[in-house]
């Protein structure tokens, strides 16, 4: 899914568009080194891990050849993120040429990390004081129910039944791109807003945080601070239970926002409370393209385009409802049909055919995961063949001529068109021709000077 | 749509037979073709069923099934009790589809009634439905099953000795049936009679094999203990009235009929056996099974995918009751091909057989005997022969102890009831390879031969490989500018169909494929056509040799002699008379060039032509040398109404588990400068020729009787929806399964792609 490697670089892009003094700021928390590690490129993490324990600066001309030379695309790309993100710095000397080096806080922080581990701000409470916590099973339930029911809410479902106590007005900043309100209409998911009920949780948090984050400007809090917040967030342990008053002011409000996204279960003891982080608080600072978070797929598609989906979630079903028609639902079990029709509707909405089909795929039931394809052969074929049948008109915006006073016009107006590149259809019987709008002023010039 | 577009002639080509009754079945069925055209396969768009509240068992990962109050069932395929299950639910329901891992079943009234009819008594359905379901039953499908089996199965006619009994388990039933005054009157008392009146007798209680272990102990007890019977005997003459009064609309208590052949003293035997070499393959010998089930014969419905050995089964059918036999097909040629059947199967003496048919009117020696013949020379009301009357007297005199029937789903019901009430028999059955739709006339049928007693499981029958696996596939045709202009033109409304069937890029499609598979992998080819006009264009080209119904059954005769045994035949043009019953087991690959609008009867049935296994069994089997090993190809102008026809016929074998793929460039671009029509000029002079055609050239092929079938469907569309009526509502047809994985632990074949068809390799590459 490409869009979603767009929007997490996005979180990223926020990091790296703080002002210098913030991210050296940043560095130095120990945990938002290794998260920032884990969010580079490949190559870009290479360099960084080669180069830890060297603090001198290199010749950009050394680091070329550790790559082979159809890498350097990827070399240069590895390279503008490590500038961007302040993690090398640049100079430049007339005898060898542009060096870099590595961020001295940051690579301090990195050593530190590779040889004593990270240690948290904070503890875990002991259970004398917690007593009971829920089981990681029904945390993890939780979070999920949690994180539907925000989701469902949204994007405005009447399937939604219950309300978290997210405020309307942060509601409204989260939907700002995923639904449009035309007056009076209920509204609508936008392209975007298809596309992002289509993403793996993951991807959906990260934007959700990013928007979040972006908004916290608006009402006065400084972004570097949460973002370091939410990346040292996700070191901490599921399950396990953190004292609210080693938290600050700014901290402790966050976390009961986060708190309504199913991040963090809030719970208070007799004297003391406490939050416990979730799995989707840990998956924080998980890399997108690691499949190990990836949950247990529920969908079977058969050759015959019909769709089995193990599941209960209100969820599930709006999501295959974007493309397909749902036609029983059964305690555990939803049976719904891939038709022309249903997909006509998805593509309508800005929904392409590779993402029905990669969510398709990467929710798969594991009884026919294993076999390849997971998607029968012909549905996924078709899927796209479909997609291609309403592809094949092209629009060229143009302007359409007739009434010529004499062939001679006709034709010399035509061999003008065709010059400029511009004819796009002429019928000399009957002397009309089309062209298209980039040459029509031209075209006006010119059949004016004819006259 | 559709019916304006047909605009057909009256008739194009005569046929040529003199025996002026010959066609009076359509052969082509063109009636029933012309109902599924409007139907709307799924019925009910968007319409979303909640059974979401029904309460899930604690251990419903172990059950296979869910069941839903409107009567729809799925099955997991991948549940340890899948085969059980399975064995179950195809007695109990109709399928709707069977692809890999989740079948969904119906419920439907007949479904039910064929299950009763086996032997399968209401209380074991629903306690077995709710030991395999993972919800607690909804109670509306509890009812509905007691609704539905309240009456079904509860009286049975029985024919012993020559004398006619109506039996029941259940004194009470009886009474009631007694109090109508028709039955009352027909009863014969006897001194005999018990206490109440009735005979009381003992039956063997049936034990269903293959649910026992679904059923606890007491309930097997039960029914493994001898039944009593309570029977009145009634006048034979009065045997159409009683059972008349039984049906639906009047009292309501079909009666099944039985046969007990063993102890029938009185009609002569036929001494005839299988011969050794005759092994019924498993699935054979099952629908046996379900026929004989208590020593008795049931009629009823045996479906079995085309190619599968129905003809082995009528066969035995007849070597068990060893009476004498009447065998109905539906054309000289099958009756041809039955009559060999016969001979090659059984020790039938060539005097014992006799063929009865305009043609050929043959009579067998002795006092038993088997006699093949079509159903219009049977029901045929006009004036015959001398000859032809001497016989059909001879067939409506004779006590037959088994009536065959082949193709039941072709002949409409009007046909069967004459033939019915023409012909005297103890026990019918009827053979199909594609089960008859839900529309009334099939009603009808359901209780004029009897119930489906059984139907086969394609997908074992490819992973056996007792048919061939099939790779299906559409290809698209763009159309040529020229054609695609003259298409859009009003003026040729008459002539869109031969507009798009001639399209030269369909026709150089065709031919490369031909070319293709006669050259390169030496396979025998058939070419269909509903188009007459181009049925003769291409033929023609090619210079293949076609079939029509105009071609006389001597010539029929020798083009199929020659496909079979010449090096040189490898390709034949088939009209619509090619659908059915004409049995070409050597072909292997079918192009369809134009078809009948939506039907997906036709092409399930042209798709059954190659279902016949091939080549070595191992070969066949999961995991051997081929993954296909015959091919169906599909052909379509693509922006034309051939393409939404298309979608409507194939969406009923891809809910079998089929699955077509999509070819978009044939032939392939590189290639293709040989073949016709390459250049601009040849295909404007094809479009020429189809233009200047009369439109009365350039339409269906029609055959005479036609007209009254058609009438009688425009009556009778007022009646209901077009799409329950044709059984569009998920009615099952046929399955087949790509074969690709055996069920349960079996290891899935990998696919190779090495093995695959170089036409089906690249795909998006």
């Amino acid at each position: 899914m490409p869009q979603v490697r767009i929007i997490a670089r996005n979180f990223m892009d926020m990091v790296a568009a703080l002002p210098a003094m913030k991210l050296d700021h940043l560095y130095q928390n120990a945990f938002i080194c290794e998260a920032i590690l884990r969010s580079l490129p490949p190559l870009a993490k290479k360099y960084v891990i080669q180069m830890c324990y060297i603090e001198e600066t290199i010749p950009s001309k050394s680091l070329e050849e550790w790559v082979l030379p159809d890498g350097l695309s990827k070399h240069r790309v590895a390279i503008d993120r490590l500038l961007q993100l302040r993690i090398f710095s640049e100079s430049f000397d007339r005898s060898t040429g542009t060096s870099y080096r590595l961020n001295p806080t940051f690579q301090e922080n990195l050593q530190k990390l590779i040889t004593y581990g990270a240690v948290l701000p904070r503890e875990p409470m002991p259970s004398s004081v917690t007593a009971r916590l829920p089981s990681l099973q029904e945390l993890e339930n939780y979070a999920m129910q949690k994180w539907e029911c925000f989701l469902l809410q949204l994007i405005n479902s009447a399937q939604a039944e219950k309300m978290t106590n997210i405020s309307p007005s942060m509601m409204r900043i989260f939907q700002r791109g995923l639904l449009t309100q035309r007056d009076k209409e209920a509204p609508r998911l936008t392209e975007s807003g298809f596309q992002f009920l289509l993403m793996d949780t993951n991807a959906q948090l990260w934007y959700i945080i990013r928007e979040y984050i972006s908004n916290s400007e608006e009402i006065g809090v400084d972004p570097a601070d949460l973002i370091s917040f939410m990346l040292e967030l996700s070191f901490h342990e599921t399950g396990q239970a953190y004292n609210m008053n080693t938290l600050d002011e700014i901290q402790r409000s966050t976390i009961k926002d986060l708190a309504d996204l199913g991040l963090v279960k809030l719970q208070q003891g007799r004297k003391e409370s406490w939050f416990i982080p979730t799995k989707l608080a840990t998956n924080l600072s998980v890399s997108l393209t690691d499949s190990s978070s990836r949950k247990e797929g529920y969908v079977m598609v058969e050759t015959n385009f019909r769709l089995y989906a193990y599941s209960t979630s209100k969820l599930h079903s709006e999501i295959l409802r974007l493309f397909s028609r749902v036609e029983y639902q059964l305690p555990n079990l939803l049976v719904g049909a891939i038709t022309k029709e249903s997909l006509y509707n998805a593509f309508e909405n800005g929904i392409t055919s590779e993402q029905i089909i990669s969510f398709l795929q990467q929710n798969a039931h594991p009884r026919i995961a294993e076999r390849t394809p997971s998607v029968p052969e012909n549905v996924m074929d078709q899927i796209r063949l479909w997609e291609t049948d309403l592809n094949r008109i092209e629009m060229t915006p143009a302007h359409f001529y007739d009434e010529f006073p004499s062939r001679d016009v006709f034709e010399a107006a035509c061999d003008f068109a065709r010059e400029s590149g511009g004819l796009l259809w002429e019928d000399s019987k009957k002397m009309r021709l089309v062209v298209n709008t980039e040459v029509h002023l031209q075209m006006r010039e010119h059949l004016r000077r004819q006259k | 749509m559709g019916h304006g577009e047909k605009g057909r002639p009256s008739k194009s080509m005569k046929p040529s037979s003199k025996d002026d009754y010959r066609n009076a079945i359509p052969e082509d069925e063109e009636a029933t073709y012309g109902e599924e055209i409007e139907d709307d396969y799924h019925d009910g768009e968007g319409k979303k069923k909640d059974f979401s509240k029904l309460e899930l068992k604690p251990d419903h990962a172990n059950r296979p099934l869910w069941a839903c109050a409107d009567g729809r069932i799925f099955l997991e395929t991948f549940s340890p009790l899948y085969k059980q299950a399975y064995d179950f639910l195809i007695a109990i329901a109709e399928p709707v589809c069977r692809p890999e891992s989740m079948h969904e079943y119906n419920l439907t009234p007949h479904s039910l009634y064929a299950a009763v009819s086996v032997g399968l008594e209401t209380e074991t359905i629903i306690t077995v439905l709710s030991k395999l379901s993972k919800t607690k039953l909804p109670k509306e499908m509890i009812d509905f099953i007691h609704a539905s089996t309240a009456n079904y199965g509860k009286v049975k006619l029985v024919l012993k000795k020559n004398r006619y009994f109506i039996e029941s388990p259940f004194p009470e039933v009886l009474k009631k049936l007694l109090r109508d005054e028709v039955i009352s009157r027909a009863r014969i008392t006897s001194e005999a009679a018990g206490a109440e009146g009735f005979t009381v007798g003992k039956a063997m209680g049936e034990v269903v094999s293959g649910h026992n272990e679904l059923l606890n102990e007491a309930q097997l007890a039960a029914a493994a203990e001898e039944k009593e019977t309570h029977s009145f005997e009634i006048d034979p003459v009065q045997v159409e009235n009683v059972k008349q009064r039984c049906l639906p609309n009047a009292l309501n208590y079909p009666m099944m009929e039985e046969y007990d052949f063993r102890n029938d003293t009185v009609n002569p035997d036929l001494e005839v056996e299988l011969k050794p070499h005759a092994q019924p393959r498993p699935y054979q010998e099952k629908s046996l099974s379900k026929m004989f089930g208590n020593g008795r014969a049931r009629s009823g419905i045996i479906v079995l995918p085309c190619g599968a050995g129905k003809s082995l089964v009528g066969v035995s059918a007849a070597c068990r009751i060893r009476k004498s036999c009447l065998c109905l097909a539906t054309n000289a040629v099958s009756v041809d091909q039955w009559a060999f059947q016969f001979k090659l199967w059984s020790t039938i003496r060539d005097e014992q057989i006799c063929r009865f048919t305009s043609d050929s009117k043959e009579r067998f020696r002795g006092n038993a005997g088997v006699v093949v013949t079509t159903y219009n020379m049977v029901a045929f009301g006009g004036k015959r022969s001398e000859e032809s009357e001497k016989i059909i007297e001879e067939i409506r005199n004779r006590e037959w102890g088994l009536l065959l029937m082949d193709e039941v789903h072709v002949v409409p019901a009007h046909m069967f009831r004459k033939v019915i009430s023409l012909t005297k028999s103890h026990c019918k059955l009827g053979l199909t390879a594609t089960l008859v739709r839900e529309d009334e006339r099939i009603t009808d049928l359901n209780f004029l031969i009897g119930p489906k007693l059984y139907e086969a499981n394609w997908l074992d029958l490819v992973k056996g490989g007792f048919i061939a696996n099939v790779q299906c596939a559409e290809v698209w045709c763009p159309m040529t500018k020229e054609f695609f202009a003259e298409y859009l033109k009003k003026e040729n409304s008459k002539k869109k169909q031969a507009l798009y069937v001639m399209n030269p890029n369909k026709f150089r499609a065709c031919e490369f494929l031909i070319r293709f598979h006669e050259q390169q992998r030496g396979d025998k080819i058939i070419v269909f056509a509903d188009n007459l006009f181009a049925l003769t264009e291409y033929a023609m080209k090619l210079r293949k040799p076609m079939i029509y119904g105009a071609t006389s059954h001597i010539e029929r005769t020798k083009i199929l002699e020659a496909f079979k045994t010449s090096r040189d035949v490898n390709t034949i043009f088939l009209s619509k008379v090619g659908d059915n019953s004409i049995d070409i087991p050597e072909a292997n690959v079918i192009i369809q060039i134009s078809s009948h609008a939506g039907s997906r009867r036709q092409e399930a049935q042209r798709l059954g032509r190659i279902l016949r296994a091939k080549g070595k069994p191992q070969d066949r089997m999961a995991g051997g040398k081929e993954e296909y090993n015959a091919f169906f190809y599909s052909l379509v102008s693509t922006d034309t109404q051939e393409m939404y026809y298309s979608t409507k016929r194939q969406q009923f074998l891809i809910d079998q588990g089929y699955s077509f793929k999509v070819i978009t460039s044939l032939p392939p671009p590189d290639s293709g400068g040989d073949l016709s029509f390459h250049h601009l000029d040849e295909q404007l002079a094809l479009l020429g020729k189809v233009l200047s055609a009369g439109d009365d050239m350039v339409g269906l092929e029609q055959l005479e009787e036609d007209a009254d079938d058609i009438a009688l469907h425009k009556a009778r569309r007022s009646l209901g929806s077009m799409s329950a009526m044709s059984g569009a509502n998920g009615m099952v047809y046929m399955e087949y399964s790509t074969g690709k994985k055996p069920m349960g632990q079996g290891k899935p074949k990998p696919k190779d792609p090495s093995k695959r068809h170089y036409l089906f390799k690249k795909r998006y590459g």
